[in-house]
């Protein structure tokens, strides 16, 4: 007993992720652990190269159990101007890893004086990731283009990487990759590579429950980035034919004072 | 030795052992298509390399079996049983696609019930009075109807291509349809074979296909260098 | 005190594979009452886990020309007891020459479910119809048939969405100032759609269809409405 009650001398410990799992099975949670609440971007993204570069591609729900937590998430992110990662996993794990290593490799520039390499990027977040053993929850598809060309990877939670022409992560990452086995092609052009990215993240849309919504869009080339936010949208919701109306004194009020405003400037608020 | 506690439920199989993956089902203009692979895995060993998990039933119907291949094959003696004493009978009143489905169903649900299931995920497909018929079965009892119906992992992998396609097809093409979707299956599914079998159902009546083999490509240039430490191409 | 066990990473288990008997497909079902109709209505996806068995397999029965079920949870369980039920008022319909009234439809349901207290059905059954006096009726229920005849109930995997939604625009619990008319038969067909659509934006188990069955003293009318499907 007095054994294990030792401090390790080298090395990582964790302690306090037994120590989190350990309360999560005695404290009768449930549902409303903090853990099990967290937001997951159950997701589709993909990428793939295509004769100039690369094609990333994302769906844009996030949930939380088996509700839709987000809608409209944007889960392709910005590590440097050539390089950009797809995140999918625990939301806050993507994003924070994700800007984490954006500063990172803007620091990594300013030392170099060079563009970074995807690899740089790639070999960063595997060695971060590696060392939190699967704790950060994050699965990656990281596409760039660099002074080597352009380059395609897949880093999961625990930190492998895999190099490949064609990916997909998440939850949607089998329907998605059925489409990108179905129709890959060596030396795609640009809009054919487009729209096979869209039909994969259309296919995780449509057929896993934890991907949903809209399709994001990026594509890099040595000539630059172009972002598509929301390139193919989700039909819109059903327009109510009685939409609510709640009268005034529906809730009871005791007392009322008005008084004047003056807006001097601003924009309308957003919806 | 460790006894077990009493509130156990009893249980018989456990678990299959050796198995056959995704069954594929599919609608199209005239009939309806069944197929599958013909590899029994036991575990992650390819123990048989053509098993057929294809079976017959009656004058109009087809049932495709993934999960336990033992199981399947008591099904499929049971299934005969019947279908050969609803002939003897002679009434001129046989057993519908839709009543073989709801058999099934009655059958793993009652098999369930006693905690000892049937480890299988049945696909019947049918066509009688001029109307396909395409419905599945699981261990417990789940049963439904649908155009498209696919198991096990050609859920995950192949359903969604089933669907982009949908069952507006000639014949011609559900066939390409159904090869393309396992050939897939075969890249992402570590039990299942290129040695595929088809079965389709129309008003001429049940044909059930010889095993063939489906072709792959790998020769993607990208594919032969994947080390991310190594060099480029 | 005995020092706490420490448990395995949580990351990767190896995982022990148990049949388990029971299944959850999902899905949404809701009924509302009216002075002299009843509208009940289930969405028609059908799911397991993540995936999307079917879009279009329906949970609403119609038991009688006033009655009918919707049903969610197991759809194993589903089957076998919608079976069970018609099979129940066929025989009660050959043994007395008249059709089973709701409120002996919603009794025999509930007598069924507790039959099978601990091997229970793992369905969440609503049922809707007419009265013996032609007034809308619904009927609540759990698992192991425990029930209630109400005025709007809303089982499945949206009720935590819709019950609220429904406590505050058809009971008006938010305010004293109720509306004096009741809704009427069109207006709570809309309202059923927009809480679907509504419930289908953020329940990933709800979407694709609603069968809608309206029953009043012309009969059973059937509609079907459809979702998103993603």
């Amino acid at each position: 007993m007095e054994a294990s009650l030792e401090i390790p001398k080298g090395g990582f410990s964790f302690d306090l992720c037994k120590r989190n799992a350990w309360l999560e099975s005695q404290a009768n949670y449930g549902s409303s652990s903090i853990i099990k609440k967290a937001k997951k971007t159950g997701t589709t993204i993909a990428g793939i190269i295509f004769k100039d570069g690369v094609v990333l591609g994302a769906d844009t729900r996030a949930t939380s159990g088996p509700i839709v937590a987000d809608k409209n998430c944007e889960k392709i992110h910005y590590l440097a101007p050539n390089i950009f990662c797809c995140g999918a996993g625990t939301s806050a794990d993507c994003e924070n890893v994700t800007e984490m290593m954006a500063s990172n490799l803007t620091l990594h520039r300013l030392n170099t004086g060079r563009e970074c390499r995807v690899i740089t990027a790639v070999t960063m977040l595997s060695q971060y990731l590696f060392r939190y053993q699967g704790y950060i929850s994050a699965a990656l598809v990281v596409g760039g283009v660099d002074s080597t060309g352009p380059s395609l990877y897949t880093i999961h939670p625990h930190g492998s990487v895999d190099q490949l022409p064609f990916v997909t992560m998440g939850s949607g990452s089998l329907a998605a990759m059925a489409v990108f086995e179905a129709g890959y092609q060596e030396g795609l052009e640009r809009q054919p590579g487009i729209d096979l990215v869209r039909a994969a993240i259309q296919s995780g849309i449509d057929n896993d429950l934890g991907s949903g919504s809209n399709v994001d869009i990026t594509v890099i080339t040595p000539e630059g980035v172009q972002r598509f936010r929301n390139l193919d949208k989700a039909e819109p919701k059903y327009k109510s034919k009685n939409p609510l109306f709640y009268p005034k004194g529906t809730t009871k009020y005791y007392d009322e004072i008005i008084s004047k405003v003056a807006i001097i400037e601003g924009d309308a608020m957003e919806q | 030795m460790k006894t077990k506690p009493v509130a156990e439920p009893s249980t018989r199989t456990q678990q299959p052992i050796v198995t056959g993956t995704g069954v594929l089902g599919i609608k199209y203009n005239g009939g309806v298509m069944l197929a599958c692979d013909t590899l029994g895995s036991y575990g992650s060993l390819a123990r048989f390399r053509t098993v057929k998990r294809l079976e017959k039933v009656g004058d109009f119907t087809v049932v495709g079996a993934s999960g336990d291949l033992s199981d399947f094959q008591k099904i499929s003696s049971m299934l005969r049983e019947m279908s050969t004493s609803d002939s003897a009978y002679d009434d001129g009143c046989n057993m519908t696609p839709r009543d073989i489905h709801q058999y099934l169903g009655r059958v793993m649900y009652n098999r369930r019930n006693k905690f000892d299931p049937l480890w299988n995920e049945l696909v019947v497909a049918g066509f009688r009075d001029g109307k396909p018929f395409l419905g599945a079965v699981d261990l417990i009892g789940t049963m439904y109807e649908d155009d498209i119906i696919a198991t096990s992992f050609g859920n995950y992998v192949c359903l969604p291509l089933m669907r982009k396609a949908g069952t507006n097809l000639s014949k011609e093409e559900a066939k390409q349809v159904m090869e393309n979707c396992l050939r897939v299956l075969y890249y992402r599914n570590t039990k299942s074979s290129t040695k595929i079998q088809i079965a389709t159902v129309s008003a001429e009546g049940v044909e059930i296909g010889e095993p063939f083999e489906i072709s792959t490509y790998w020769g993607y240039s990208a594919f032969q260098h994947t080390e991310y430490h190594g060099k480029r191409l | 005190m005995q020092a706490p066990q420490l448990p395995t990473s949580q990351v990767e288990q190896p995982k022990e594979s148990r049949f388990s008997p029971y299944q959850n497909n999902g899905g949404t079902c809701l009924a509302l009452a009216g002075a002299d109709f009843c509208i009940i209505a289930a969405d028609s996806r059908l799911s397991l886990g993540y995936s999307i068995l079917s879009r279009n397999t329906p949970k609403v029965a119609q038991l009688t020309t006033k009655t009918c079920i919707a049903s969610s949870g197991c759809n194993a369980d589903m089957v076998t007891l919608q079976k069970y039920l018609k099979f129940k008022i066929q025989m009660y319909l050959h043994q007395h020459g008249k059709e089973m009234s709701t409120p002996a439809v919603a009794q025999m349901l509930a007598t069924t479910l507790y039959h099978r207290r601990f091997f229970p059905y793992y369905t969440f059954n609503i049922v809707g119809g007419l009265d013996q006096n032609g007034e809308g009726c619904v009927f609540s229920y759990d698992a192991i048939g425990c029930f209630e005849r109400l005025k709007y109930t809303v089982s499945g995997s949206g009720h935590a969405l819709i019950e609220p939604f429904l406590d505050n625009l058809v009971a008006y619990k938010n305010t004293d100032n109720k509306p004096t008319i009741e809704r009427s038969c069109d207006e709570t067909l809309e309202l059923v759609k927009d809480i679907f659509s509504s419930a289908g934006e953020r329940d990933i188990y709800t979407g694709d269809f609603v069968d809608i069955y309206i029953i009043d003293k012309n009969g059973t009318r059937y509609e079907q409405f459809p979702l998103k499907k993603d």
